[in-house]
């Protein structure tokens, strides 16, 4: 067998690459990036309008749309300044268990 | 050899039909692109393993770089997610993105690395010419084996062999992106064959 058929069928026997599952470190990085990159280009989503499409809110996230701050607040990322995503861009399994946290579903996925 | 689209039978898109209906993907492009920040982490927990996983086999020479291609796959996607068609899954066009963006890598470092290479053309070692593949090894373990082989040659061996045979880019293709000849390429590849065989044999 030449080499050329051998590297061909070797890449064909392996080239199916697969799933396993991705650092929840990784997750929780390229989820802040994402977000922040939606942010340099206006404001998110207002989070009342983010819960009644369906988005689970975090107790700080769901505070956010009681208190009377304006509109403008509910269209921020509170996540930059929270703890939680402190911990979950830095560590393998994040202590934290906020519902409604992505971050918090990223260390449990 | 001619390189095949995303989406063609043996090229890892095949596998990229996830479960989620198409009605369901349009909802959560659509989401994203409104800046609902949950429909961001839905689109990250539903593709990432995909997208990691594909990048960290065709970068196996270059595992350093994994975690930062990922991140700018999904950044080059939301900045695209607004002309998203749904012609293919999502799941295929994010790794349609990351297959462009890991043959950005292979050009740049072999572009790099050729500077440095030597010159010596190595004979095809006469022994390894009757090498088989175990037919019926594990697929898991085949794969596995193969990526640490990879691993283990020099950084530019490893990265051709993958854009030549995972990714099927001709040896034209190659050496027009790398901007050398394709008799360079050829060499290069050939020794390139010759040492992953000798690990292969020996291990």
């Amino acid at each position: 067998m030449s080499d050329e058929l051998w590297f061909e069928r070797l890449a064909a026997a392996t080239s199916e690459v697969g799933e396993q599952r991705t650092p929840s470190k990784l997750k929780s990085r390229i989820y802040s990036a994402l977000v922040a990159r939606m942010a340099e280009t206006g404001p998110l989503l207002d989070l009342k309008e983010t819960h009644e499409a369906g988005g689970r809110l975090c107790v700080f996230e769901r505070s956010l749309t009681v208190v009377p701050l304006g509109k403008e607040i509910r269209s921020t990322n509170p996540c930059r300044i929270c703890h939680a995503r402190v911990l979950a861009e830095r560590l393998d399994a994040a202590p934290i268990f906020w519902p409604g946290c992505p971050y918090s579903e990223f260390h449990k996925g | 050899m001619e390189s095949r689209p995303p989406g063609i039978a043996g090229h890892p898109e095949q596998h990229a039909q996830g479960a989620a209906s198409v009605t369901d993907e349009r909802e959560l492009v659509a989401s994203v692109v409104r800046k609902d920040r949950k429909a961001a982490a839905r689109l990250v927990a539903a593709h990432i393993d995909a997208v990691h996983a594909y990048a960290r086999h065709r970068l196996t020479p270059r595992a350093d770089l994994v975690d930062d291609i990922v991140q700018e796959v999904f950044l080059a996607a939301l900045n695209g997610l607004a002309t998203f068609q749904g012609q293919s899954s999502l799941r295929a066009w994010l790794l349609g993105i990351a297959r462009h963006k890991i043959e950005d890598v292979y050009r740049e470092r072999l572009r790099l690395l050729q500077a440095v290479d030597d010159v010596a053309n190595v004979a095809e070692n006469p022994l390894l010419e009757n090498a088989t593949l175990d037919e019926q090894i594990d697929a898991a373990r085949a794969r596995e084996r193969t990526r640490h082989l990879l691993a283990q040659l020099p950084e530019r061996y490893g990265l051709l062999l993958l854009w030549r045979y995972w990714e099927q880019r001709s040896t034209r293709e190659i050496a027009e992106a790398i901007g050398t000849t394709e008799k360079s390429v050829e060499r290069t590849l050939a020794r390139a064959r010759a040492q992953f065989k000798v690990l292969w044999l020996r291990e």
